[in-house]
This record gives structure tokens, C-alpha cells and sequence, in this order.
């Protein structure tokens, strides 16, 4: 009963969160003024019957009010409008530019979680060790290294010096034109994976030794340990899901995030991606591009942070959903 | 193999050097201990905090913590000496042969299991048991602690039991494998007053049906009045005196003990601010065991030092059956140290 009531109520909130920041971006949009004429002045031979004629062909000639409710009825119908770039559908746009991302972000979340908590179980049963403060440094460096720069140099290292990895892209011209993607398709995924996965590792893993630090000093660990328990499983059964309550968290908001924070890899990489589509999109005004994205991404994110606040449940018996 | 009349004492600690390797030096946390366990009997390791008794108790189990070192000595337990067990034997000891009770109940259960899943856990790995014969055991050991309907309780979780409820359930699983010893850390020293009674009587009761050992910690001479057969003064990481409790409250022999004693606040006694009426105090502070004092560790503190106690630090001397205490006042020769 309880939980239900609160899932409900927070479904509501939901829809408030993201009208509201519907709103925000869209008047941000229009007080950059209108994109047509932004994008076409200066052009030599475009009149101004020609951008008249086009920006009423994406109804830009009708007050801001107007266009909103217009584009909030289609997103409600499911239709996020038109690129003006790429004058395909949005929402289709979106679908295809999205799975590229989730294809490079899932893995990559996946991977840097099982490697921090084996990273960071190993430093913190070694607090003040060598091992420790390796783990320590290299996590620091990690994480105060720019994107860009880990990036070129996956590059140089995998595809230019080794040639191991293709440099961008997520397939291979010939390769599709072939037909046969999958292995193809791993082989490209590669890098971008390693890049992003390596900076979530660095992050997951500070966050989860410093809780392991914390968790171990307890006295349920020594209770444990005085009741026979052998060490892995004191540590792996009673110190380990106790370190990760707070690194759920963090967790939600990497998954909920992750169709706009891949932007830089899916750069360096020219990964056809969310976060590439995004930066492009706001670059050239694509505003449909950037509205349908925006409410794809706040979505997500709502929606992750429910369902951490379920799985919040599910792992810490003390937590009740109010 | 056991002579009748000299039973082989189930623990039996000899000469144990415990030292904190930091970085500030080395604190010689205990330092130099001996004292034995009878089967059934109930040990109270009485001294103020910083004596080294809860490093002690510990160590007995082989988990004191980093950057603590066992630098000498023995512990033979059930006739084998911990001290060279491998890691995987320590394993067996533990909570099977010798349970521990920790000071804080709200804090020596893991938050996230229900009292079920973690004490089974305990009795499956011990005992070699499934699923149903381990709740089966923590049932009856939930309910031989007091706890009302242990068959409801196993599914709840530590946060929805009171204190004195979380310390049963505590008891229980030191319980759970029936050993031959029980370590109880201060046992009572985070609970309720009232709540206290209940659990010292519980412990007294359920130590005579298991017939196990107990070594019980603690800094409150009060609590040892009422549980201890036989008591160990601990000062400094050095034991000053034992005897049976009988004995250390009748006729104290070693001037710590005494001092212990004549500050404890008695109900038949009005107390005032004047220096008459003062409840007495142990004069200076406690010692720092990175330099501790030369000679007898109590000596700066001690009423009757003489200059001799500065230099020489004394050894054990029997004075009366069961009855050892190490001050150079009353007999004891020793090493200059």
C-alpha cells in the first residue's frame, strides 16, 4: 500500500518536473530568436519571402505560446517533430542515435562496477598500503584527467601505434555494406567502452573504498569475524553490500544520465551517439533535435532516480518509502 | 591425563605482548599478561579504559586490529596454543570453541540481514547444517535469551529491536555452537540500568546450563562483584593482582586495586565537595604506553612507591592460594626495567 502511494505520487511529480523543464529549454530556444533566419543570414541568394516561406513551414511564424502547446500535443501523440538538419522525425532520430549511445554506455557502466568494487575491496582490506594509495592515485588521476585526453590517447596507442581498434565510428564501411556487423560492430565499441568506463571506475571506486573504509571500522564486521566467518565472506556477504547503499546512487544517476554524458567520447570517437547529435543539434539550432532530446534525457533520469529509490529498499531494510 | 583435583585449565595466557606498531612509536597495549581460565568459571578482567583488556579479549580470538602485533607469549586454549593456529583453524575457533558478546548491541549486528539470516549463517557454516536446522537452533537459542516469540523474530531486522533485545539476540549468537568460552566486551556498559540486571542475570543463567567459561570485561567493579568466581586487576597493559572476588574485595593487596576500590561510590556513604567527605580519587592520569613508566607502571600514581618501584618492575608472587599480585611492596622481586 504504502509503496505504491508513494510511487504514485512521485509519478506525479514526474510529469511536473519534466513540463517544467520543458518550458525552461524552450524559452531558452526562442530567446536565441528565430533559427531559421540565424542559420540562412548572410546566405547570398536567400530572400527574406524565402525565410518567411520556411519558417512557416515550421510554424516559427506563430507567437511562442502558441508553438508550444502545438509541439507539446505532438510529443503527448508521440511525435517529436522534424529536424531542420536532418529533416528526418525526431523521435525516430532519437530511438537509432540512442541505442548507439546505450551501446557504448551500458557496457561501460557494467564493466567500471564490477571493476570498482573489486579495485576498491582490494584497496580498503589494505587501508594505508602500498596497493591502497596506488589505488588511491591512480583513482585521483582518473578522475582529474580531461576526456578528451584519455581519449586521443586510446587512439594513438590502440589504433595508431598498435592497430588493433578502429579510431571512429561504430561500424566499418565495408563490414556493412557486407553484412555481417556483430563482431564488426564489438571491435568499434572497444574503445569508447574502455574510455568511458575508465572514468566511472575511477569515480565508483573512490566512492565505494572510502564506504568500505567506513563499513569495515564497524563492530558487525569484528562480530562477524568473531563468530568464524571466514574473511572473504565477512567481507564480500557483510562489509561489501553495506558499502554499496551509497554508491546506488551514483549508480542511478550514471544510467539515468547516460544518453547526454558521452558527448566528448562520442566526439573523439565520432561515435553516431546521443550526446554527438545533441552537441550538433545546439549547434545549428536544430531546436526539435534539442527539445526532444532534452525531454528524453530528464525522463530517463527521473526514472532512474525512482527506481533507485525502489531498489533503496530491496537492499537497506531500515529505509521505508514515505 | 588429567589429574583429579588439577584440572587442566581451559585458557591459559602466559606472558602475552600485545604492541601497536603506529606511527607516533610503539604502544605496548599489553605487555607482559598471564592468567588462566577454569573450566566454568567466570574471570572478571577488571581496569579502566586504556588498561589493555579489550586488546586482550581480542587477541584471545587472534582479531586484534592493525597495526596491533601479538609480540610475545602464548594462549593455550582447550590445550593448543592460538597463537600458532593457521588463519582456516582460527576459523573453527572462532565462534564455535570461543563466541565473543561486543560492547555495543546497536552496533554489532549487520543492519541489512534479519536476525534469522545472520545468526543461520553462523550455525550453517559451524555446523555444517541446512537451512531449517539452523533457524531451528536460533529459535531455541532466541528463546533460552528471553526473546517472546523467536519464531516471529527471525524475520525481523536489527533497527526494530530495543537495545536490551539487540544484546539478547547478541548473547544467542555467542551462544549458537555451544563453546567452551565466552568473551563479553562490556556487555553491559551501553544499556539502561534496569536493562543491565536482566542481561547480567541472563548471562549468570545461561553460563550454568551451557557449562561454558567467561571472560568478562569490564571497568565496573560492581559488575564483577555480582559475576566473577575469580578477578584480574589490569593496569598499563601489566596485570597487578588476582585472586578470587572474595579476596580482591575483602583484602585487597595491591595499592591499584585498593585505589579502584575506594573510588567506587558506596550507597551507605554521603559524599560532599569538602576534602573529608571527597569520594576518593586516583591521583595523576592514566599512564602513556608509547613511554610508559619504568619500573612498576602504577608507581607515579602509586601512594606507597618507593624508589625501588621506579627501577625495578615487579613479577607476579603468589601470596595465598590463588592469590598473586605483583608489587614490590608486597613481595615481589622483578627485573630492572
Amino acid at each position: 500500500m504504502g509503496i505504491t502511494r508513494y510511487i504514485v505520487r512521485r509519478l506525479m511529480f514526474s510529469v511536473a518536473l519534466v513540463l517544467g523543464v520543458s518550458v525552461i529549454i524552450f524559452t531558452l530556444i526562442n530567446a536565441i530568436g528565430n533559427p531559421v533566419e540565424i542559420l540562412l543570414a548572410d546566405r547570398p541568394g536567400i530572400t527574406q519571402e524565402a525565410i518567411d516561406a520556411i519558417s512557416r513551414y515550421y510554424n516559427l511564424d506563430q507567437p511562442p505560446l502558441i508553438r508550444y502547446f502545438v509541439w507539446l500535443w505532438n510529443v503527448v501523440r508521440g511525435d517529436f517533430g522534424t529536424s531542420i538538419v536532418y529533416n528526418q522525425p525526431v523521435g525516430d532520430m532519437l530511438f537509432t542515435w540512442g541505442l548507439e549511445t546505450m551501446k557504448i554506455q551500458i557496457p561501460a557502466i557494467l564493466i567500471s562496477l564490477v571493476a570498482a568494487i573489486f579495485i576498491a575491496v582490494t584497496a580498503a582490506t589494505r587501508q594505508y598500503s602500498r596497493v591502497d594509495f596506488g589505488v588511491m592515485s591512480g583513482a585521483l588521476l582518473g578522475q582529474s584527467l580531461p576526456g578528451f585526453f584519455v581519449g586521443i590517447i586510446l587512439i594513438l596507442v590502440f589504433s595508431y601505434w598498435l592497430g588493433i581498434f578502429p579510431s571512429y565510428g561504430a561500424y566499418s564501411t565495408r563490414r556493412m555494406l557486407m553484412g555481417s556487423g556483430l563482431i564488426d560492430g564489438l571491435w568499434h565499441m572497444v574503445l569508447p567502452v574502455a574510455m568511458l568506463a575508465f572514468f566511472n571506475t575511477a569515480t565508483l571506486t573512490l566512492l565505494m573504498r572510502s564506504n568500505m573504509v567506513d563499513v569495515l571500522r564497524h563492530d558487525f564486521i569484528m562480530a562477524a569475524r568473531a563468530s568464524g566467518l571466514p574473511e572473504r565472506r565477512v567481507v564480500y556477504r557483510h562489509a561489501v553490500r553495506n558499502a554499496f547503499i551509497p554508491v546506488l546512487t551514483y549508480l542511478g544517476i550514471l544510467f539515468g544520465l547516460m544518453l547526454g554524458t558521452a558527448p566528448v567520447t562520442e566526439t573523439v570517437f565520432t561515435w553516431p551517439g546521443l550526446g554527438f547529435l545533441y552537441i550538433q543539434a545546439i549547434q545549428q539550432l536544430d531546436y526539435p533535435v534539442i527539445m526532444g532530446e532534452t525531454m528524453i534525457i530528464t525522463v530517463m533520469l527521473v526514472t532512474a532516480t525512482l527506481l533507485t529509490d525502489i531498489a533503496y529498499v530491496l537492499i537497506d531494510p531500515r529505509i521505508r518509502l514515505e | 591425563m588429567t589429574e583429579p583435583g588439577a584440572a587442566r585449565p581451559l585458557l591459559d595466557v602466559r606472558d602475552l605482548r600485545v604492541h601497536f606498531f603506529t606511527g607516533a612509536g610503539i604502544v605496548r597495549a599489553v605487555d607482559g599478561v598471564d592468567f588462566a581460565v577454569q573450566p566454568q568459571e567466570t574471570l572478571g578482567l577488571v581496569g579502566e579504559s586504556g588498561s589493555g583488556k579489550t586488546v586482550t579479549s581480542l587477541t584471545l580470538l587472534r582479531l586484534s586490529p592493525r597495526p596491533a602485533r601479538v609480540v610475545g607469549g602464548r594462549i593455550d586454549f582447550e590445550g593448543e596454543d592460538i597463537l600458532t593456529k593457521s588463519e582456516k583453524a582460527m576459523t573453527g575457533v572462532r565462534g564455535k570453541r570461543m563466541a565473543m558478546v561486543f560492547q555495543n548491541p546497536a552496533y554489532s549486528l549487520n543492519p541489512i540481514y534479519s536476525i534469522g539470516d545472520q545468526l543461520g549463517e553462523i550455525v550453517r557454516w559451524h555446523e555444517k547444517v541446512g537451512r531449517r536446522e539452523g533457524d531451528a537452533r536460533v529459535t531455541e537459542l532466541l528463546r533460552l535469551v528471553g526473546i517472546t516469540d523467536p519464531g516471529a523474530r527471525l524475520r525481523q531486522f536489527p533497527h526494530e529491536l530495543s537495545g536490551g533485545m539487540k544484546q539478547r539476540v547478541c548473547i544467542a549468537r555467542a551462544l549458537l555452537c555451544n563453546p567452551a568460552l565466552v568473551l563479553a566486551d562490556e556487555p553491559t556498559t551501553n544499556l539502561d540500568v534496569t536493562i543491565q540486571a536482566q542481561i547480567l542475570d541472563l548471562l549468570l543463567e545461561l553460563k550454568d546450563r551451557f557449562r561454558t567459561s567467561m571472560v568478562l570485561v569490564t571497568h565496573d567493579m560492581g559488575v564483577v562483584a555480582r559475576m566473577a568466581d575469580r578477578i584480574t586487576v589490569m593496569y598499563a597493559g601489566r596485570i597487578c593482582e588476582t585472586a578470587d572476588a572474595r579476596t580482591i574485595f575483602r583484602s585487597p593487596q595491591h595499592p591499584y586495586t585498593r585505589a579502584l576500590l575506594e573510588s567506587m561510590p558506596r550507597v551507605d556513604h554521603s559524599y560532599a565537595r569538602d576534602d573529608a567527605r571527597r569520594l576518593p580519587v586516583i591521583a595523576g592520569r592514566p599512564p602513556n604506553l608509547i613511554e610508559p613508566p619504568t619500573g612498576c607502571r602504577f608507581h607515579p600514581r602509586c601512594p606507597e612507591a618507593g624508589e625501588e618501584c621506579r627501577r625495578i618492575m615487579p613479577e607476579p608472587k603468589a601470596i595465598g592460594p590463588g592469590h598473586t599480585v605483583s608489587c614490590l611492596k608486597r613481595g615481589s622481586s622483578g627485573v630492572a626495567a
